[in-house]
């Protein structure tokens, strides 16, 4: 389903990406973990293009969504992103967070754009807050909001920079709720996330990223109960407690 | 609202004050008060429609440089930049002489028309709208700036294109923000556009001189009732303005953005 090649990116002087590989085929979650300042983010923000890579591919089913002749803004409508802050536009309700991409982006007709909101929306347990403004909602509420936003435009792939990071813990249960029961409906998801508990029940492979590098990668159960390198012993003893 | 009843009250005391004082002077006469009327009707609608240009243009002025100052693009940036530097350093009077001397010079050297007088007014007029503009491109700069960048990143990761995402999501919100600092700005440039009366635009200041010309030769105490006469008109404009500015301010407030309150 999406698959990225050999991703290099600098930032000035400072080099983030040290040739990455990944592959997730379709309805596989795929996790990213590893410390802050290793690259995960700016990985993860290479797949849709946010960041434009240096070197390296990534192929969205199979196309080369790296070639220039491709628009960005093509490839980041069939991705959707969840980000650590929520980043809901904060001037419109729920419902017109999730509308806008739908009339914008994918040109539906108002109506039918609402409907579609509505249902995700209620998808994600927020049916009752269709006209609350961000700023009315809880972190966790907003979080869903968000993922709603993202889902609604259908996309082929999801990913999810650290979505619970930001929560209070009451909160973190209900997102992650969400993203356990969309993973088994079948959705191809990168998340990057230090939630352990998630990795090992939802992942299908986790990935240990280190200084730009890949530490290791395996099943959860391999990288959590039995890693082979040291660094990454060192960081899952670290993040269990 | 502790404060609205003190300046209330201080702005009653003062303006009667004033007015005892003009009758002790023995300036009043109610009679001339009145025969200005129609010379100052005609210079108000003049100052209307300056205002009604002067506003529009220095804010779409003010848009368009500010998204192009905080463009990623560096000509964009640089044109934005200039825009700024060059209209805010120097005085909006020189600004609107000097232009219409140009436009003068200009018109005379093409169209050979004598005195063009409508189109250096046009051009002065110009010229104070792009002064205002380049104070307004500050102040929505300031508004785009506090839009979060996260917000921005949100919007390019659902395919929203930069025009897009300027317009629906960093523009809607930059506004809000902008609005007070706005209302600032168009009180200011409404008290401004008395400086076109340097360029025989006629507007209530020119007014103003016209009738102190033939006052002065009756009774040198007329002046008094002419120019309070103005500046009540000016204070009327600049309050109208101000609270349509207030109005759209608190109309799109979003619900549970509470600013602090001390």
């Amino acid at each position: 389903m999406i698959r990225a090649e050999n991703i290099h990116k600098s930032f000035g002087d400072l080099v983030v990406l040290r040739g990455i590989d990944l592959e997730v085929t379709k309805g596989e979650v795929s996790c990213i973990i590893g410390p802050s300042g290793s690259g995960k983010s700016t990985f993860l923000r290479c797949l849709n293009l946010l960041v434009i890579p240096d070197s390296g591919d990534v192929y969205l089913e199979g196309v080369r969504v790296t070639s220039p002749e491709i628009r960005p803004e093509w490839v980041r409508q069939q991705i959707g992103m969840v980000f650590q802050s929520f980043n809901l536009f904060t001037h419109l309700t729920a419902l017109r967070n999730v509308t806008l991409g739908l009339t914008k982006v994918l040109k539906m007709d108002a109506e039918q754009a609402d409907k579609k909101a509505k249902w995700e929306l209620e998808r994600v347990g927020l049916g009752d807050k269709l006209a609350a403004y961000p700023a009315q909602l809880s972190g966790g509420q907003q979080q869903r909001v968000a993922i709603a936003r993202a889902l609604a435009m259908d996309p082929k792939v999801m990913l999810f920079d650290e979505p619970t990071s930001a929560l209070d813990p009451e909160f973190i249960h209900e997102v992650l709720d969400v993203m356990a029961k969309l993973a088994d409906e079948g959705m191809t998801m990168v998340v990057v996330t230090h939630e352990m508990g998630f990795a090992k029940k939802v992942a299908d492979e986790v990935t240990f990223l280190d200084q730009g590098r890949i530490v290791e990668r395996g099943p959860p159960s391999d990288i959590f109960d039995h890693p082979i390198q040291e660094r990454t012993k060192a960081f899952v003893s670290r993040i269990l407690g | 609202m502790l404060a609205r009843i003190i300046a209330g009250t201080g702005g009653s005391i003062g303006a009667f004050l004033f007015l005892v004082w003009l009758g002790r002077a023995g300036v009043y006469s109610l009679s001339y008060a009145e025969s200005i009327v129609p010379a100052l009707e005609r210079g108000f609608s003049g100052t209307l429609w300056l205002v009604a240009a002067v506003i529009p243009i220095g804010f779409t002025m003010g848009l368009v440089m500010a998204s192009a100052r905080t463009s990623n693009s560096r000509i964009a940036r640089a044109v934005g930049g200039t825009y700024v530097e060059f209209f805010r350093s120097m005085p909006p009077f020189t600004l609107i002489v000097f232009s219409s001397i140009l436009a003068t010079k200009i018109i005379r050297s093409i169209f050979f028309i004598d005195n063009p007088v409508a189109f250096a007014v046009a051009a002065g007029t110009l010229a104070l709208a792009f002064h205002s503009g380049s104070y307004q491109t500050e102040i929505m700069r300031a508004g785009i700036l506090s839009v979060p960048a996260g917000q921005i990143e949100a919007a390019y990761a659902m395919g929203l294109s930069r025009l897009r995402t300027l317009f629906d999501v960093v523009l809607p919100q930059a506004f809000r923000v902008a609005l007070p600092a706005l209302g600032n700005e168009f009180s200011s440039v409404i008290k401004d556009t008395s400086l076109l009366s340097a360029i025989s635009a006629i507007e209530l200041s020119f007014i103003g001189g016209v009738l102190v010309n033939g006052a002065l030769s009756i009774d040198f105490n007329l002046i008094f009732i002419i120019w309070t006469e103005i500046a009540l008109l000016y204070f009327v404009l600049t309050y109208v303005v101000v609270r349509i500015v207030r109005f759209v301010e608190n109309r799109s407030k979003v619900p549970g953005l509470q600013a602090a309150q001390l």
